[in-house]
């Protein structure tokens, strides 16, 4: 009797592990694929190798990022934690917020079944324990920015120290004043890990460090604007991802080599595609590597994304840090003003920010059309699409909901309704255009 | 936070105990006052000793704001979030790279510190063909060897104004109403030696590094009742046989740097007051300046502006925490593309610390002057 048990407890651990091997194949190829069809697209660029490496080694590779040994990870999510406190206490921030397929298909029976899909995929990760990047980390900061990110928290507490941050609804002065405390609370919990304290030259090193990453994003930004269709917007995407699994510093170096090539591409009018392909811009739920479909599938039907308003993307790193006060104080506080004050998160109560952000967005980057993107599942998104399709509609910007899942099954569906929206823009401008096209 | 600003109450009361003190204090109080000085005067050994009171008010400024500091460490030590950081010693080694110097701050800078001169030796130097002028900014008048007259005599004691003749009050109406509408509370931020003082006292704690205080809206709204007193006792002391230049403080600032044996009474101790509440909360007399107050009235006619692009604003709140007057609507408007405030002291801070291109600019008779940039507040972290 006793000796069936433990034969079919070896059944299980045999079957267990075979899942997970199982489950890191599939996850690599998933990864390779999009890795793949990224390149496919042309127009990379060698500048851009490093930032693809990065994702590959960690997803494919299955390796953790590249680091120190003695250097603790912090796992962190969203846009509302600032790396400067991590770098400052001594640790590397990771963001763990997830667009991976695989991870998403174990998660979808783990977590409850109208949860977004980005939460599934934090949780099939949790449940596969296969990837180091999460396995290694010290502690993981969780903001409380939508439900989902709340209930995540609960559940990542069984296996990691989870610190959960409170996201204020409201902006006010008060809210600020809360919002340092916390962060003061915050950079406790993360020196307790490191057992590194935070000092006000660790701090402003650390600000130091992001700032190089913030001159040259804004270097990057400024390219992008003055001349466009330089390089595709998926790569410009993955590039922006690629941030999440890299030093700072080394991110920023990176990226100055790839602000040089581009400007010398912009002079030599070395352009990645013809210039008048319709001039797309995305918004909505975070686009996470590697669920790029969106960004491919609009670049594959003969439109360019030119503007990337979301959070994983260009407008998480997009505004800077501004230290007005020189004190410790002072630089905790420029913290916590950064964090709340410009995000046009829909987890604030009164984001209509947002709108003058997308505004500002068509203008300076000539947007034709705008395509929204929401995760399923993701209600604070979904709910800022009638504001936001009302102010477009206003200023004569065509713009589509795109509703899309973690899974390759809906990407058909998905392929005919942006080639569409495509197709009537090269209408609008013109048939002239669109049949050289 | 609170417990901050509770500290340097506890000290400013204490302060402010003394100079009441202070009021039978003979050191100060001169037999005969002595309005003016000359050339020969300046740098000697009589102007030298002349300048102790500046010492003094310094030496009782230093001690005040370590005084602050001690309880504010003291109360914030047994602060379970912060406590750790009470004790500790700002680093030294630890600085963000800093911004590039902009032209318009070294020109704002030059403004003050030459005014400033102006101010203390302008008449010895070129001669008091202009002393007919009355410039509204707190420069004390007691000096008569200033360059121009000061405004704030005449407003302070309006039953004497009564007593000029036509032609005087005509002049003084004149050239402070002039000065108002051109220029407003430019004045306050490039040519006021009260507003001098108050900055070298932030640029003091930006060196050093020490924790300063960050003004709420609630707590500048605490503010606005105590400027209207100020502003009651500036007007109205006069009708009623006192006189508001015992209290005021810029009596303690140019006419002893001119070396002029002048008493003090109050002011050289509510001097010290406004440094060290200055040194924690830049610009602090500024926030409840009568005078200031009153030139900020003509605000909508004035040809400087700070104008904003609503829509290139991303709301992050820099300008908020740079304004030394707390415009909180530099952030928050998202109508209009005129954002002037009464309050506004033209300093440039807002635009300085905006990260966004073209969202805010100062604009003299419409044409931009000082127009911010991100490339200004990123450029340092070039490596």
């Amino acid at each position: 009797m006793a000796y069936a048990d433990v034969a079919q407890e070896q059944r299980e651990e045999q079957r267990e592990q075979r899942r997970r091997r199982r489950f890191a194949t599939k996850s690599m190829h998933m990864t390779q694929k999009y890795l793949r069809r990224m390149r496919d697209l042309g127009g990379t660029l060698e500048q851009m190798e490093p930032f693809f490496n990065a994702l590959e080694r960690i997803y494919v590779q299955g390796l953790d990022v590249e680091r120190p040994r003695s250097t603790k990870t912090v796992g962190t999510y969203c846009v509302q934690i600032p790396q400067e406190l991590v770098y400052a206490a001594g640790a590397r921030p990771v963001k763990l917020c997830s667009g991976h397929y695989t991870a998403f298909s174990i998660g979808d029976d783990v977590v409850a079944r109208d949860a977004c899909p980005l939460v599934k995929a934090i949780a099939g990760f949790e449940h596969m324990g296969t990837l180091p990047l999460y396995e290694n980390c010290s502690l993981m900061v969780v903001p409380i920015t939508c439900d989902c990110k709340k209930r995540i928290a609960g559940l990542l507490k069984e296996k990691w120290p989870v610190h959960p941050l409170y996201v204020p609804a409201n902006r006010e002065d008060e809210d600020i004043e809360h919002y340092v405390d916390d962060l003061y609370q915050l950079m406790h919990v993360v020196s307790h890990v490191t057992g590194q304290d935070v000092t006000h030259e660790s701090l402003a090193n650390a600000f130091n460090l992001t700032g190089h990453a913030q001159y040259e994003l804004s270097r990057f930004l400024r390219i992008k604007r003055t001349t466009p269709n330089l390089l595709y917007g998926t790569h410009a995407m993955a590039v922006m991802n690629a941030s999440s699994y890299l030093d700072a510093g080394v991110w920023a170096s990176a990226m100055g080599a790839l602000n040089d090539e581009l400007e010398r591409r912009a002079r030599a009018n070395e352009l990645v595609t013809r210039k008048d392909l319709p001039r797309i811009m995305l918004t909505g739920s975070p686009i996470v590597f590697p669920n790029l479909k969106i960004p491919l599938l609009i670049e594959e039907a003969g439109g360019v994304v030119v503007a990337d308003e979301t959070c994983m993307g260009e407008r998480g790193m997009s505004d800077p840090v501004v230290p007005v006060d020189a004190s410790f104080d002072g630089l905790m506080r420029s913290l916590a003003i950064r964090s709340l004050r410009p995000c046009p998160c829909p987890t604030f109560a009164d984001n209509s920010q947002r709108i003058y952000r997308l505004r500002q967005m068509v203008r300076d980057y000539h947007v034709e059309g705008v395509i929204y993107h929401v995760l399923r599942g993701c209600l604070v998104y979904d709910y800022e699409f009638r504001l936001v399709e009302e102010e477009l509609e206003s200023m004569g910007i065509p713009v589509i909901r795109l509703e899309s899942d973690y899974t390759d099954q809906d990407v058909e569906q998905l392929r005919i309704r942006s080639e569409a929206f495509v197709e009537t823009i090269k209408l609008k401008k013109g048939p002239l255009k669109a049949n050289r096209g | 936070m609170n417990k901050k600003c509770l500290a340097t109450a506890i000290v400013c009361t204490l302060m402010v105990l003394a100079a009441y003190f202070a009021w039978q204090f003979v050191f100060f109080e001169y037999e005969t006052n002595v309005y003016t000085t000359t050339a020969e005067q300046l740098f000697t050994i009589d102007h030298l000793t002349k300048l102790v009171p500046l010492l003094i008010i310094g030496l009782l400024t230093a001690i005040g704001i370590v005084a602050c500091i001690a309880v504010r460490d003291h109360l914030m030590r047994r602060d379970t979030l912060r406590g750790s950081f009470a004790t500790r010693a700002p680093s030294s080694k630890g600085r963000v790279r800093s911004r590039r110097v902009s032209a318009f701050m070294v020109v704002r800078w030059v403004c003050m510190v030459g005014f400033f001169v102006l101010m203390v030796f302008g008449g010895v130097l070129l001669g008091e063909r202009y002393s007919w002028i009355s410039i509204p900014v707190l420069s004390c008048p007691a000096n008569m060897s200033q360059l121009t007259e000061a405004s704030c005599y005449y407003l302070a004691h309006l039953e004497e104004l009564a007593d000029l003749p036509l032609m005087g009050v005509m002049v003084f109406v004149a050239s402070t109403l002039g000065f108002v509408l051109v220029l407003g509370r430019v004045l306050c931020g490039f040519a006021c030696p009260m507003g001098l003082a108050q900055d070298v006292m932030h640029k003091i704690r930006q060196a050093t590094k020490v924790e300063g205080i960050a003004m709420t809206e609630r707590m500048y709204q605490a503010l606005v009742p105590i400027r209207w007193v100020m502003l009651l006792l500036m007007i109205g002391l006069s009708f009623v046989g006192g006189n508001f230049c015992n209290f005021c403080p810029a009596i303690a600032l140019t006419p002893v740097a001119a070396g002029l044996s002048v008493s003090l009474y109050a002011s050289g101790f509510l001097m010290v007051f406004v440094l060290i509440a200055s040194f924690f909360k830049r610009r602090f007399f500024c926030t409840i300046c009568p005078l200031g107050y009153l030139m900020g009235l003509a605000h909508s006619v004035q040809p400087f502006r700070i104008k904003k692009d609503c829509t290139a604003c991303t709301e992050c709140g820099a300008c908020y925490e740079a304004c030394p007057m707390g415009i909180k609507q530099l952030y928050t408007e998202r109508e209009q593309t005129d954002v002037t405030d009464i309050s506004c002291i033209m300093c440039g801070e807002c635009v300085r610390c905006c990260p966004e291109d073209r969202a805010l600019s100062l604009t003299l008779f419409g044409k931009d002057t000082y127009v911010s940039k991100r490339s200004r507040v990123v450029e340092g972290y070039r490596r």
